[in-house]
Parts: C-alpha cells; structure tokens; sequence
C-alpha cells in the first residue's frame, strides 16, 4: 500500500531530513512510525500526503508514484489518505458536523449522503451527540477524535497520524489506539508516527524506528519485548 | 455508462458550485462592515464613468433634437423684393432635406422690438432698415451629419444672386461635437481607469478575505480540496462585491439623476428647449451590472492565483 525505494528528502539549506529510507506496507497493515523529534516522521508522513516530494527515490501509494506525479494533482492523492494531526487543524468558525464534513463537500455528495456519513463518522469516535457543538467546546481528546471522523469521513484506504497522542492522557491515548485498532481491523492500513514508546510496546505492532533521517530499525509486532501474547 | 459518471461529475460540480456560493454569501455577511464600506467605493468609482456616459448621451440627443440650433438666416440684398425672397423660399423648399419661411422686414421689425426692448429707438427708423429674411432649417436624412448638410446648404445659398449673407449658428454645433467627441474620450479614459480602480479594490479585499482564512485555506487543502474548491467561494465573493457595487452605483447615480432632473430640465425650458433628461436603458443597465460582476470576479481571481501559487510552493502548505 505504501512503498518507500531508497527515498531522501534535503531541504534547502543542505540538511537532509531523511537519508536513503526503505521500506514497504501492505494492504491493512497497522504500523508505528518512531524516533526522536526531528527524526524524520513528519516529513516522512508529508511526503505520503503530497506536501512535499523526495529529492531522491520513490514513493508510491496505492499503487500511483507520488515522485512522478505533478503537484497538481496532489489534492487527488490526499482525498485517498486520511491524515490525522497533533494540533487537530479544525475550523474554529465551523461546528463538528461541518468540520468532519469537509471531505464530503469537496468530493461533492449529496447533503443527504454526508449528512449519513459524517453521522457514521461521528458514531464511530463515539461524538454523535457533539455534532452541533463548536470544536473549541470540546476537550483536547475529543478535539482529536473529531479530526479522526473528519479523516475517515470519505473512506480512505490509507489512515495516516502524527503524533495523535501528543496532548492526551495515557487512558485517552490508550482509547485513541484501540480506536485505530478497530479501523484496522476494517481493512484501512494505518500508519502512527509516535513517540510513546510504551504505549506502542504495548500494541505489539510493527515498528519503523527513524534516527537522525535514517530508516534505523525495522520491528516486526512479535519480535516486541512485552507484546501481549 | 459513460454518460452516468458524466452525469454524476456533473452534479458534483454542481453540488460544490452551490457550497461555495452559500459559503461566499456567508463571508459577505459575517463581516457587514467592511463589505459595506468595499461596495461604497465600488458603487462610487462606478458611478462615475455611468453618470459621464449618460450625461454625453443626452447631450447627443439634444444636438439631434434641436435642428433650429442648425438653422441657416438667410439675408437677402437690400434691393431684393417679395417677389425674390419669395422665390427664393421655393427653390429652397423644393430641395430635400430642408424646409424654409420667409420673414418680411416688418416681421422682423416686431420680432426684434419684442425680443430686444430697443422698441423706442427702433422708432427712430423713418424706414424699416432690415432686408427679407430666408430661414432655412436643414432636415437631413438620419445617416446625414447635421454639420454637413449645413456646410453643403451654405455653400448652395452663397451662390444664390439676391443672397447678401448668410449666417449660421454653427460654432455652436461645432463646440457641442467638439465637446461630444471630449465626451467621449473622457469617458473611455474613465472606464479604462476606474475598472482598475474595481480591480484593485475587490483584489485587495479579497486579499485580506484569503489572508483572514488561510488556516481554513490550508485545512481544505489538508484534507484534499483542489484549487478550484479554494478558489471559488472566493471569486463568488469577487462577483457579489463587484454586483453590490453595481447596484449601488446605479442607486447613487439615480439619486443625482433625481436631484438634477428639475433643474436641469427647468433650466432648458428656459433656453426655449423642450427637453426631457434621459436616463440609462435597459441594456446600460444590464452592462453596468455585467461589468460590475465580471470586474469583482477578475479582482478575485488575481488575489486567490497568487495565494495559492504561494501555498503550493513545495512544502510551504501545513507546516506539522
């Protein structure tokens, strides 16, 4: 599903943000992206969303060459991913309902459709009684599982997230995981970069580990020491 | 098969048509202030080159109208009699395109000494001094200018044997086509300089529209909007401002139009012109509001290009 070929990104300026990075997803996989902050995970997910695009290598998703593809284009790309934030980047002048709609509206359904949709969305992250409400009213966990009903709004087959946790307690993130888990297990290949080692440890999934822009560690889920059993 | 994708395609354009025209209608009204104090500069800088343009068309219609203003006086010798201006008179009514009366010394004589008052030196006189009088008016054909008939007559009266002189009220004609075709210039220097004006003003609006939403521009384009759905509740709100300024345009205009009317028309009554003011038609109307709109959305449209060129700059979109 996703496929990184000996991928570098370099940054005017010289440094380079990732080095010669490899590796493979597949269909409904459930992976962990790792390493310190200025490891590489953001520009790692940003190149899989179009917003920027390798110096060197290949990146293809679902199948399209994101490398080849002109910028134009990117919009296509994104609609097929959905992309989770740590700062939630929802519309404060935009209730929830409007909010995880977004997607629906650009691909333009019905207002019957969506209304169905964002509601189903909505059920999913547990917030149909919060579709009115304003997304400053809510708490920081529920901020975020808006911004997660606004990424599986339009069905991608790609879950992306960026530090989903960063703001939330360890029971909220607990949640927070066990709900990837479940879209998971509905098929969507996810992919969570995290620095909450313990919490991953404790998913027992695979484990890319970045270091310094370097693809560094490769874990298989089993191969984790405290993996449930 | 095909026809169902287009079908479906097509209802999508349309579905998010419909989005961002509520969305642009939305803006608008979310901020009624300044869209009120954009569309009072619109209307103003419209209103200008709308109220020249109709102010030279009844300026031209009132050079069409009054013909009396290219009417030839006709003075015959002194020893010219009756019989000759009488004469005369035929000839001249007997050509197309004009008409012609004979004004007798002595008409003349109570013409003057009414319009005059010198009724008391005219009595001085022991003989009325004036000659015959011819008075031709040219009525030339619709596609004849006024000014060239005239020309072409004067020429023809000089000729004429009993003529002693001829006198025409054509400085008169020559300054108004003169001022006509000022007119004219004007008004497309104006309209060349105050569409700019619109342009500049709905861009910059819109610039500081896109600037107060460029979290919501970048979430769009987050989560997969192209630049077409960016862009177009912005150039809807381009095609309102310029629209409202239209429409008030044609507002203030016709307020001026109301104020004036009596005046001016009073004014040229007392000139001996029956005179009605016209107003812009319908087609003039269409066009202010067609131009309004068009300009708004092109103003738009520069401020959204030049955003979006900024934002799709590789990796300048979403910083996370």
């Amino acid at each position: 599903m996703i496929t990184f070929e000996r991928v570098t990104k370099q940054y005017e300026g010289g440094t380079a943000a990732l080095r010669d990075v490899s590796f493979h997803l597949d269909p409904g996989e459930m992976v962990f992206l790792t390493g310190h902050s200025g490891a590489g995970k953001s520009t790692l997910l940003r190149l899989i969303l179009m917003l920027e695009k390798a110096t060197r290598g290949q990146v293809v998703v679902d199948g399209n060459n994101l490398t080849r593809m002109p910028m134009r284009l990117a919009p296509k790309i994104r609609r097929n991913v959905g992309m989770i934030f740590q700062d939630h980047k929802l519309l404060k002048d935009k209730t929830v309902f409007d909010n995880v709609s977004l997607p629906l509206m650009i691909a333009g359904l019905r207002y019957q459709d969506i209304r169905k949709r964002v509601r189903a969305a909505l059920d999913k992250v547990g917030l149909l009684s919060k579709e009115k409400a304003w997304p400053l009213t809510l708490s920081g966990g529920e901020q975020q599982r808006v911004g997660i009903a606004r990424a599986i709004v339009g069905m991608p087959p790609v879950l992306l997230a960026d530090e989903p946790t960063g703001n939330l307690d360890p029971e909220l993130s607990r949640d927070l995981f066990g709900l990837f888990e479940q879209l998971n297990a509905q098929g969507v290949t996810v992919l969570i970069a995290s620095h909450d080692l313990a919490l991953i440890r404790r998913m027992g999934r695979r484990v890319l580990v970045l270091s310094q822009g370097c693809l560094a560690d490769d874990i298989a889920g089993a191969d984790l020491a405290g993996a449930r059993a | 098969m095909k026809l169902e994708r287009f079908r479906r395609r097509t209802r999508a354009w349309g579905r998010r048509q419909l989005f961002s025209l509520f969305s642009s209608l939305g803006t608008l009204m979310s901020h009624r202030a300044g869209t009120l104090m954009t569309v009072l500069v619109l209307g103003i800088a419209m209103a200008l080159p709308v109220g020249l343009y109709v102010t030279v068309k009844n300026l031209r219609a009132l050079d069409l109208k009054q013909e009396q203003w290219g009417t030839i006086t006709v003075f015959l010798k002194t020893e010219a009699d009756q019989d000759a201006a009488q004469a005369l008179n035929d000839m001249i009514n007997g050509r197309v395109g004009m008409t012609s009366d004979v004004i007798s010394p002595a008409q003349g004589m109570a013409q003057f000494r009414e319009a005059s008052g010198f009724g008391q030196a005219l009595d001085m006189f022991e003989e009325n001094p004036l000659p015959w009088v011819v008075l031709v008016t040219p009525q030339p054909a619709e596609d004849v200018p006024l000014e060239a008939a005239v020309a072409q007559i004067e020429e023809w009266l000089l000729q004429q044997e009993d003529v002693d002189l001829v006198q025409v009220d054509f400085k008169w004609l020559q300054r108004l086509a003169g001022l006509l075709a000022l007119g004219d210039a004007l008004i497309s220097v104006l309209t060349v300089f105050f569409s700019l004006a619109v342009v500049v003003v709905v861009s910059n609006t819109i610039r500081m529209d896109v600037a107060n939403r460029s979290e919501e521009i970048q979430v769009l384009s987050l989560v997969g909007a192209g630049e077409g759905f960016i862009r177009q509740p912005f150039l809807y709100s381009g095609f309102w401002y310029g629209l409202l300024g239209a429409t008030l345009a044609l507002l203030l205009f016709n307020g001026c139009l109301f104020y004036l009317k009596r005046p001016l028309e009073g004014l040229l009554d007392a000139y001996g012109n029956s005179f009605t003011v016209h107003n812009l038609d319908g087609v003039g109307v269409l066009f202010v509001f067609f131009a309004g709109g068009f300009l708004g959305f092109i103003g738009a449209w520069v401020s959204v290009q030049r955003y979006l060129r900024m934002i799709n700059t590789d990796g300048m979109l979403g910083r996370f």
